[in-house]
């Protein structure tokens, strides 16, 4: 029977649903169930969330730390474990410099994990090489909308969602990644807020609307280039708007001026006719609200991509205001509270310039040591190291970039080139099987501390069960080996003094405390001495950067077109059912039975030009990689497109895509890579990666 | 059947308490509302409002090991709770716990607990939010049949006790209780004839009920409708007369000895895999055939004859769950309007 229940936030997703924890007379976890009258999530969770006990209570979690000798681990104590790692790092310090050790700490983690790891990095191990797996997910969102509007995070909140007339989905999937809002979205429509999807998949939204945007992959910019140049030729603009708050209206104008609906029709898909209703129904819409996903972010063009919706936002003077805004759904729960945190190589806690003379004092100061000063590393600039052998320890939390990351094999071969490898984890993943150390991980249910959702809300995360076996906490584990390593710099007693100091030197964090995000079930930043009770809407009054910049940006082709040899374009997806990779969701049978071990939709017109037949098995073939799995066929994907999710370690996805990169986030282009498919022979079951690879 | 006047609840908790664990509906600063266990020291104020979870967990466990062989040989997995009491119980969610009484007649794991429980209903007296029980015979008033005691406020803080079952008299053995006078069973059809008169009028849900047995409603209305089911279990795991489960065996090894374990759990009609064979054939690979299946079991005529009521109670858990928009006055609203 229950007898505990534990307030807390889903950990699965951006959304940051609200969700109690039955916890019984054994202190065991028996089920969840959602807050009845959460701000956002409102008596509901999504199939991720409501599965969570089975991500928890799996009996596979490691509970003690494990030590490799050659391909097997073996248990030892923390002490052992703690002072290998430090023996390990002093003398690799001691003879490359720090700049060849670092950090890739993890979105799934709390504010107080992640605000350690950046300080243990910078200010024990003395090296911006902090990173976390943003990179390859929303790092065009930051580095787009600093430029354009001085921010990088979502203008609005979930609730503008019932506070619109009109919602534009670009190159998202709510209703499967961000299920809870998905649903506020269909809500919304079904109530009359008109509903625009943009996507070259025909999503669940799009079945839900007659305005479908069916776009061509990478087109984004071309397709919104367009529709600027209606909304100024037909002077459907906000002249107010664009004279008080914005800058570079003029050369925006100019740069459009050629680029007419008809001009885009071959390189969009979409048709001018379209083109022009969608640009007619978002300028005149009253309010009208932009949200955008991964279609937009895992492109070469990721960034100007990001800039582009920003431009058509300003130019209508969508923001700023109630039911406008260009929202980034965010795909971990607490990838916004990692980038705040400052677990970014370029940036401390707030976002403050690492390259700053400013911000270096701030912090050697308020944490009473010298800093790093060298620029950091990105993860993939981490893996690249040490490929090359440059970089030589990677202490790792929360992350299977062996199964996430562009280019599986690639990583795979430089983390084994590294000599020192710590990972720690609540199970077995595919990244832990290469650790020289494993360390065992608490769950989100077993500690306290907060996660930043995808609209800026810093929610509490409440500890309703004892960590399993030997599992610590990530700031924990980093305090334990500070101190192993001679530095009392992480020496706090509970994580809201972690947050305390945190908040002392975030500026946007200034004035919450615990106590004042439990009683305001959460509280959305800038939270100042000046908005004491937070923010809801950015950019209300003015930019962070005084005015917001029209920025000109122009289409930029795939990086690899389709040709004779790999004749259909591959393109990634996300299962509503499945999370990241697949490392906790997968525990569940519920929702491992709902999808089999990886699977490839396709058109059932391509499908029956190749001869190939609803689950029949097929091979995957790009110029990085092969892999083989099971035809989904669907109407979902159109002729010429296939898309397959990457949740799968039996068929990873990323043996096949693209590493070419946005050149100012080095995001690789994940969304699109030229590949060819053949059946395999009937009755043959595909083969996992790790059999075609020749391992157990 | 003997009813009582009582002028002080927490003598009849107290009294419980000596031979019972006892659970009620607490509501938190949230206004969250749950079972919670209820101890001599301090009792909460006995409230009607409806907690997010049902009771069925008290009977059906969420997840439980029918068998578990330890490498020697079976062991013993049925329940023996030490007797409880649900004190409080609205009418849906007793009405639920008679429907599933008969679901689970012979299964001895929900009869383990099921017996010994004590269900002491609380009549409404107000509508609720979302629910509509007098339109599926569910309440407001607590059924005879559901409960073994049943409790009803009276105006002036006094409280109606009405003993209904063998077990419920057996209960307040020995408590001080005077008897009372029958016209106050009078005042109590009142008042409960008052209370269904100020519920929403729900003709529409009625209407649907109809329309759904007419067999007019096509399949294009289902599949139109499942496009917005994300498949999240949220209505079977709340839905009080949900009882889908599966099973699976997890196999626990260390050094000395494997153990075995068959556990069954909670399943969802709604997610595509439940019934998915080997094969890959699925008859309900279509989504509109699941929530049409759904819905055919809550209000489908087959189902009322077998259980001799509506599957569904009327508590609204569902409307309010989904994320999908797609709970039950959505659904009845749209089967009257597009079906
Ligand atoms: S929408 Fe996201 S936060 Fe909400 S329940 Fe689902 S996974 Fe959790
Ligand atoms: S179908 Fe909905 S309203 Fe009816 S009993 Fe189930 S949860 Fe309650
Ligand atoms: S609550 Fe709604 S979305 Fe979830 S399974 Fe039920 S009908 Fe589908």
């Amino acid at each position: 029977m229950c007898a505990d229940l534990v307030k807390t936030i889903c950990p699965f997703c951006g959304v940051g649903c609200g969700m109690c924890l039955k916890i019984n007379e054994q202190g065991q976890l028996l089920s969840v169930e959602p807050q009845q009258n959460h701000p956002i999530s409102q008596g509901k969770l999504c199939e991720k969330g409501w599965s969570t006990p089975y991500a928890i209570n799996t009996n596979e979690r490691i509970t003690q730390p494990l030590k490799r000798i050659n391909k097997k681990f073996y248990p030892i104590s923390w002490q052992e474990a703690l002072t290998t790692i430090a023996c390990e790092l002093t003398s690799i310090i001691d003879e490359s410099g720090s700049q060849t050790v670092g950090i890739i700490s993890s979105a799934r983690a709390s504010n107080e994990d992640n605000y350690a790891a950046q300080k243990f990095a910078r200010a024990v191990l003395k090296t911006n090489n902090i990173d976390h797996c943003a990179r390859i997910c929303h790092s065009p969102t930051v580095a787009g909308l600093k430029q354009s509007l001085g921010s990088g995070a979502m203008t609005n909140s979930a609730k503008d969602i019932f506070d619109t007339d009109l919602i534009l989905v670009f190159g998202a999937d709510p209703t499967e990644n961000h299920s809870i809002l998905g649903g506020h979205i269909m809500q919304a429509h079904a109530q009359g807020t008109e509903l625009i999807v943009v996507d070259p998949r025909v999503t669940r939204l799009a079945k839900l609307t007659s305005m479908h945007l069916q776009l061509k992959l990478g087109s984004n910019i071309a397709l919104i280039n367009a529709l600027l140049h209606v909304i100024i030729k037909e002077q459907w603009f906000d002249k107010n708007f664009i004279s008080s708050r914005t800058q570079g209206f003029e050369q925006l104008a100019l740069h459009v001026k050629d680029i007419t609906p008809e001009s885009v029709e071959s390189i969009t898909g979409v048709s001018a006719e379209l083109i022009r209703t969608t640009a007619r129904a978002y300028s005149q819409a009253k309010r009208a609200m932009i949200f955008y996903g991964m279609g937009i972010t895992q492109y070469v063009s990721g960034t100007n991509n990001v800039i582009s919706l920003a431009n058509l936002a300003l130019s209508c003077g969508h923001i700023g205001k109630v039911g406008t805004g260009v929202n980034p759904l965010r795909g971990q729960n607490n990838v916004q509270g990692a980038c705040d945190m400052g677990c970014l190589p370029n940036v401390f806690p707030g976002y403050q310039g690492v390259a700053e003379l400013e911000s270096q004092e701030k912090f050697s100061n308020a944490w009473g040591a010298k800093i790093a000063q060298q620029p950091g590393l990105t993860s993939l600039g981490m893996t690249k190291a040490a490929q090359s052998g440059d970089f030589h320890a990677l202490l790792l939390f929360g992350e299977d970039p062996v199964v996430t990351d562009p280019d599986q094999n690639h990583v795979k071969s430089s983390l084994k080139n590294l000599d020192l490898l710590v990972v720690a984890e609540l199970t077995m993943t595919e990244t832990a099987k290469l650790a020289d150390i494993i360390l065992p991980a608490a769950s989100f249910a077993e500690k306290d501390g907060t996660f930043t959702n995808c609209e800026r809300r810093v929610q509490k995360v409440n500890q309703a069960l004892a960590p399993r076996g030997e599992a610590k906490g990530d700031w924990q584990w980093l305090q334990a080996l500070a101190k192993q390593m001679g530095s009392q710099l992480l020496n706090w007693q509970n994580s809201e003094e972690v947050f305390n100091e945190m908040a002392s030197l975030t500026p946007d964090y200034q004035a919450m405390t615990y106590q004042k995000i439990s009683d305001n079930s959460g509280l959305q930043w800038p939270c100042t001495f000046d908005a004491p009770e937070g923010t809801s809407i950015l950019h209300q009054q003015s930019f962070p950067i005084g005015r917001a910049r029209f920025i000109c940006v122009n289409h930029v082709d795939i990086d690899e077109p389709i040709d004779d040899l790999f004749p259909l374009l591959l393109t990634t997806n996300r299962l509503h059912f499945h999370y990241g990779c697949g490392s906790m969701t997968r525990k569940s049978p519920l929702l491992e039975r709902e999808t089999p071990p990886g699977l490839l939709f396709i058109n059932p017109i391509d499908a029956q030009a190749l001869d190939i037949t609803h689950q029949a098995p097929v091979s995957i073939k790009s110029r990085r990689g092969y892999v083989e799995t099971r035809a989904m066929l669907s109407d979902d994907v159109p002729v010429g497109l296939v898309a397959m999710p990457y949740h799968f370690k039996e068929a990873p996805s990323n043996q096949l895509t693209n590493t070419a990169q946005d050149p100012v986030t080095k995001m690789p282009e994940l969304k699109a890579c030229a590949v060819a498919v053949t059946p395999l022979a009937k009755g043959q079951p595909p083969k996992t990666i790790q059999q075609l690879q020749g391992e157990q | 059947m003997e009813i009582y006047l009582l002028d002080n609840l927490d003598l009849l908790q107290q009294h419980l308490l000596i031979q019972h664990q006892l659970y009620q509906v607490i509501e938190d600063d949230n206004g969250q509302c749950s079972w919670q266990q209820q101890t001599k020291e301090g009792n909460a104020p006995l409230i009607a409002k409806l907690p997010q979870s049902s009771a069925k967990d008290f009977f059906f466990a969420e997840h439980e090991n029918l068998l578990i062989f330890n490498g020697e040989y079976f062991q013993e997995t049925l329940p023996k709770p030490a007797p409880f009491v649900l004190f409080g119980a609205l009418s849906c969610d007793l009405t639920a716990i008679s429907y599933q009484d008969k679901f689970f007649k012979d299964d001895p794991y929900y009869q383990a607990r099921r017996q010994h429980c004590l269900l002491v209903g609380l009549d409404c007296v107000r509508p609720c939010q979302q629910g509509f029980c007098p339109t599926v015979d569910a309440g407001p008033g607590v059924r005879e049949q559901s409960a073994d005691i049943i409790l009803h406020p009276l105006e002036n803080q006094q409280w109606l006790v009405i003993t209904t079952s063998d077990k419920g008299s057996e209960a307040v053995k020995g408590l001080a209780l005077s008897v009372a006078h029958w016209h106050l069973l009078t005042q109590r059809d009142l008042v409960l004839h008052q209370c269904e008169q100020d519920f929403p009028d729900n003709t529409y849900i009625t209407q649907a009920i109809d329309k759904l047995n007419s067999g007019e409603i096509k399949d294009s209305f289902w599949q139109q409708l499942a496009v917005q089911c994300l498949g999240c279990s949220g209505c079977t795991t709340l839905c009080p007369t949900c009882s889908c489960y599966s099973t699976r065996s997890i196999t626990v090894e260390s050094e000395q000895k494997k153990v075995i374990k068959q556990q069954r759990f909670w399943d969802s009609c709604l997610y595509e895999g439940f019934q998915r064979e080997a094969s890959f054939h699925n008859p309900s690979s279509d989504a509109g055939k699941r929530v049409q299946r759904f819905w055919h079991h809550k209000f489908g005529n087959e189902f009322f004859t077998e259980f001799n009521r509506h599957g569904c109670v009327g508590c609204g858990r569902c409307e309010q769950t989904c994320p999908g928009v797609i709970g039950i006055h959505s659904v009845m609203k749209r089967i009257n309007s597009d079906a």
